[in-house]
């Protein structure tokens, strides 16, 4: 009879926990709306002020209202952001917090946190997909400065600025791949002398997207770019993650990696590790497709003004030469611009609107034309 | 809160007094109420999360989810190379560890300090490092191994990207789990069973299959259990040895509808549901097994010493063995890490190559601000989480195992949960929670060691509850029978029986706390940085060699901890000597 409680009061109780733990369900509607007003509120008007502001005048007073405030959290995905961090608390007084994930994470925390009222993030530094994700769920207050307006223009995004560009080169190992010998297009990695040399990387979906279209733009059907596709799989071995495709390259497990960001081979090649993505006349196989990663500030951020100065500080001379020095392209045309010369193709604009359609391709490209991401 | 139950008290009358004392819960009705409602509460909490998000869209209840899931040509595929992976690694781990095990506990096998060390490294080291170290050990292409014996056998002999070698991988990889439960079920196990048979005149081999096996049950059946779900939702091995000959697995599909945006909760909760399901016959069959009355119950009123069985002269021919086994699993993976984490970027070694090799990715791992901070971290969340799990599994394991308590499996059922959701949608379902409850938790080291808890209670319960199998009721009762509480009896009876099972649960939990990533990444915060954030990082950077120095660093403080704790161990377990 006792037992019979016990067993009971347990089931009803742990259920009353946990509707009063969840308040209703998943997915429903947080506090966002009353409480943000005026934490949002008080944002807007700091926004407000520096974006009415020009030249001089605005730097003063940014540094002004930033100092004041004193510290400022970054929510990204950014592996370079300890380097960038650091020169930035030794020019300000005010004190970085950095939550670091990758991208999706960093999405999925912030989604999280706004739908729930709670406001722990000044300004989001993660890639263009989940950045635009937030400026479509309305999160973002558009920055805008001078620095804004000299961006490359494919940077220039809609509530948010790049800061440097993910470019995707086609890597190979050069004990592998002779000098002479080295691939002059996608195209022919579809040629059957490179069976099992050539990798192609699991979740490169905007990279394939990016192709997809410049071949589309050339006069491919979709059925042909597809087929083409699958031909260049048929001759590779799939790796998930671009730090284990570097590493397998320079170790020789294939000869020649798709779609490499230029910096980790940039980066293997200066330690010495037989890699490379241009011929020794400088030459990569175009296009490269080229990702803008940059940073947007939030509407309920508590540090407004330091965010706004952050972005400011990342597009400044000592924030890009810190992504130089980590073999990182800058957003900021420069003198020595790398990739000065080179056919580039952007990821598409509207990529966040047909993800799930090139999500679906790409996994039948992969797995060898047979579907496995269907819906 | 609700308690357990506390109906309105009647004040004036004798008679509603006694009705209130009967009703009044008694400590031990408290503390099993307490755990209860713990198990229950942490394990519910991502479940409602992950149902809901399968079961309710926009316009209410749809099952469209299963059809994504599920509907699709190659389902039966990838279902097929999943259960074919994970019963083989099953089979290689179960087999692996119980042989270790077995040879550790009960014979005067040589090299017994080997074992600890190869039992419990290839747990330490991260997945992926270990993954990638077999790789560059047995890559047709690549493999060291492959050219070691390329004059004998030609080239490309081992092929790692087989889903034998993906067996391989998982199942040595896991071997270190049976081990542990094994060498906990083997030390509670009384030889003189065994001695009897062979006195009868049984072959050694007779006396393992016919007897010792048949004993070992509950804890082959908790194995077994663990191991193939382990292996269902692996991903790390089949992603990356699986894809680059095409091998897909059914975890597979989880990652690719949780990929895109927005991520296909409803999908991916279907295909957990599957598991789920799955999980839900197993703990219901090691129930069914573990219940057979007394016929596991080795640890009883009759003291017994267990005594080394004598190999004879198969001593050096397992000795043999043994250090091969070593070299396999744990110098040669270990020797690849240690070997990268010297250079500035992996190549084949070569003469010149051991000419360049620095200490710079060591320097530059001391050199890092948060790895004080984040090892701090990983160590308090890894002890703090591994004390609490194996505590309250003890005591539900007593409520499961040995209370007659209606619907006692269901708290078993809910402690296996955690086990089948995925870490990404633990982290969602506890950040949703703590971001809405008015007790500060959310971005507190706090969150992280209930995500932990959450995790790694299915291990706990499973190590707890195969060893309660294996004690006798009389002890309790007898304990009874000279007036010890209840609670008494517990801790200085069960508890100490226990010990060898709780004591390889808590191990457990430690080693793989440290490398828990997939719920950590969204739940940590600024300071609250753990070790497998670092790795993460470091990982993303394609920082690979500064990597494997850190997981040579990993595997050395582990090693040491572990060592303190079996030292520790030895004194409050089971005393052999009496």
């Amino acid at each position: 009879m006792r037992n019979r409680t016990v067993g009971t009061a347990i089931t009803v109780s742990a259920i009353g926990l946990l509707l009063a733990a969840c308040g209703g369900p998943p997915g429903g509607a947080g506090a966002g709306g009353d409480g943000s007003s005026a934490v949002e509120q008080h944002a807007k008007e700091v926004y407000d002020k520096l974006n009415g502001l020009t030249g001089k005048e605005r730097t003063k007073e940014l540094v002004r209202l930033a100092e004041e405030e004193g510290e400022v959290s970054i929510y990204t995905s950014n592996s370079d952001m300890d380097d960038v961090v650091e020169v930035f608390e030794d020019t300000y007084d005010i004190d970085v917090s950095v939550y670091r994930g990758n991208s999706e994470s960093v999405l999925q925390r912030v989604l999280q946190e706004q739908s729930a009222g709670f406001y722990g993030v000044d300004a989001v530094e993660t890639n263009s997909t989940e950045l635009n994700v937030l400026n479509k769920e309305n999160y973002l207050y558009p920055y805008e400065s001078e620095l804004r307006d000299k961006v490359r223009e494919e940077g220039q995004a809609e509530n948010w600025i790049a800061s440097r560009f993910n470019v995707f080169v086609v890597g190979w190992n050069t004990n592998r791949v002779k000098p002479g010998e080295e691939p002059k297009s996608l195209e022919e990695l579809a040629e059957p002398k490179w069976r099992s040399k050539v990798s192609l990387e699991l979740d490169d979906v905007d990279w394939f997207a990016g192709m997809a279209e410049h071949y589309e733009e050339q006069g491919m059907s979709q059925q042909e770019i597809v087929d083409l596709f699958k031909r260049i799989a048929k001759n590779a071995k799939i790796v998930k993650g671009h730090t284990v495709q570097g590493e397998l390259l320079s170790a020789g497990q294939f000869d020649v990696a798709l779609s490499s960001y230029s910096h980790t081979i940039d980066k293997a090649a200066d330690e010495g590790a037989p890699v490379a993505w241009r011929t020794s006349s400088g030459q990569p196989v175009e296009p490269v497709v080229i990702r803008p990663n940059g940073i947007g500030l939030t509407k309920t951020a508590e540090n407004p003004a330091a965010a706004t100065l952050f972005a400011d500080f990342e597009l400044q001379q000592a924030g890009q030469q810190v992504f130089e020095e980590n073999f990182r392209i800058g957003s900021m045309p420069s003198d020595q611009d790398p990739l000065a010369g080179y056919d580039t193709v952007d990821v598409p604009g509207d990529f966040l609107a047909s993800m799930k359609k090139w999500d679906r391709l790409y996994a039948e490209v992969v797995k060898g034309g047979t579907e496995v991401g269907g819906e | 809160m609700m308690t357990t139950a506390s109906p309105a008290v009647g004040t004036d009358t004798v008679a509603a007094s006694a009705w209130w004392r009967r009703w009044l819960p008694t400590p031990k009705m408290l503390i099993l109420g307490v755990v209860g409602l713990v198990i229950g509460y942490l394990a519910l909490v991502p479940l409602y999360y992950l149902l809901w998000g399968t079961f309710f869209d926009a316009d209410g209840v749809s099952v469209a989810g299963f059809e994504r899931a599920y509907g699709n040509s190659q389902i039966f595929e990838l279902i097929g190379n999943s259960l074919w992976f994970a019963a083989g690694a099953a089979v290689l781990s179960l087999v692996v560890g119980t042989a270790l095990a077995y040879l550790n506990v009960r014979t005067d096998v040589p090299f017994k300090a080997l074992f600890f060390a190869a039992s419990i490294v290839p747990l330490i080291i991260p997945g992926i490092l270990y993954t990638i170290s077999w790789i560059l050990l047995a890559s047709p292409e690549i493999g060291l191994v492959n050219k070691l014996v390329e004059p004998v056998f030609g080239s490309g002999t081992f092929d790692v990207f087989t889903i034998w070698g993906m067996i391989w991988v998982e199942g040595l990889h896991l071997s270190p789990i049976v081990f542990l439960l094994m060498v906990a079920a083997f030390r509670s196990m009384d030889p003189s069973l065994e001695e009897s048979a062979l006195m009868s005149g049984a072959t050694r081999w007779q006396v393992f299959r016919k007897v010792t096996v048949p004993l070992a049950r509950p804890a082959i059946v908790a194995s077994i259990l663990i191991m193939v779900v382990r292996s269902l939702e692996s991903f790390e091995v089949p992603a990356l040895l699986g894809l680059q000959n095409g091998i897909y697995v059914f975890t597979s599909r989880i990652y690719f509808v949780l990929r895109s945006y927005p991520p296909d909760f409803a999908a991916a909760g279907a295909l957990a549901v599957g598991l789920l399901i799955l999980a839900i016959i197993g703990v219901a069959l090691s129930n069914i097994v573990g219940r057979s009355g007394k016929n596991y119950q080795t640890v009883t009123g009759k003291g017994f010493r267990p005594r080394p069985m004598e190999l004879g002269k198969w001593r050096s021919v397992v000795g043999a063995g043994i250090i091969l086994y070593f070299i396999l699993t744990v110098i040669a993976p270990l020797v690849v890490l240690l070997y990268t984490s010297l250079l500035k970027y992996y190549t084949a070694p070569t003469l010149n190559v051991f000419k360049t090799m620095t200490l710079e990715n060591y320097r530059e791992l001391i050199g890092m601000s948060k790895a004080v901070t984040a090892l701090r971290n990983s160590l308090i969340l890894g002890i703090g989480s591994a004390t609490l799990v194996m505590a309250f599994m003890a005591i539900a394991a007593w409520f499961v195992v040995r209370s007659r308590v209606r619907g006692r499996q269901v708290v078993d059922q809910l402690a296996f949960v955690p086990l089948v959701i995925p870490g990404l949608v633990l982290g969602l379902a506890l950040s949703f929670v703590y971001l809405r409850s008015p007790i500060p938790i959310y971005g507190t080291l706090f969150i992280l060691l209930i995500a932990y808890c959450t995790r790694y209670m299915p291990y706990g319960m499973r190590y707890a509850v195969t060893s309660m199998h294996q004690i006798s009721s009389e002890l309790e009762e007898s304990a009874h029978v000279s007036g010890a509480s209840w609670w008494q009896t517990f801790r200085r009876v069960i508890v100490p029986l226990l010990a060898p099972g709780l004591l390889a649960g808590w191990v457990y939990i430690l080693v793989v706390s440290f490398r828990e990533l997939s719920s950590s990444i969204l739940l940590y915060s600024p300071g609250n940085e753990v070790l497998s954030i670092l790795i993460f990082e470091q990982f993303e950077d394609g920082e690979f060699t500064v990597l494997s120095a850190l997981g040579v660093v990993m595997v050395l403080t582990l090693i040491l901890l572990v060592s303190i704790a079996y030292k520790l161990g030895a004194k409050v377990g089971l005393n052999r000597t009496n």
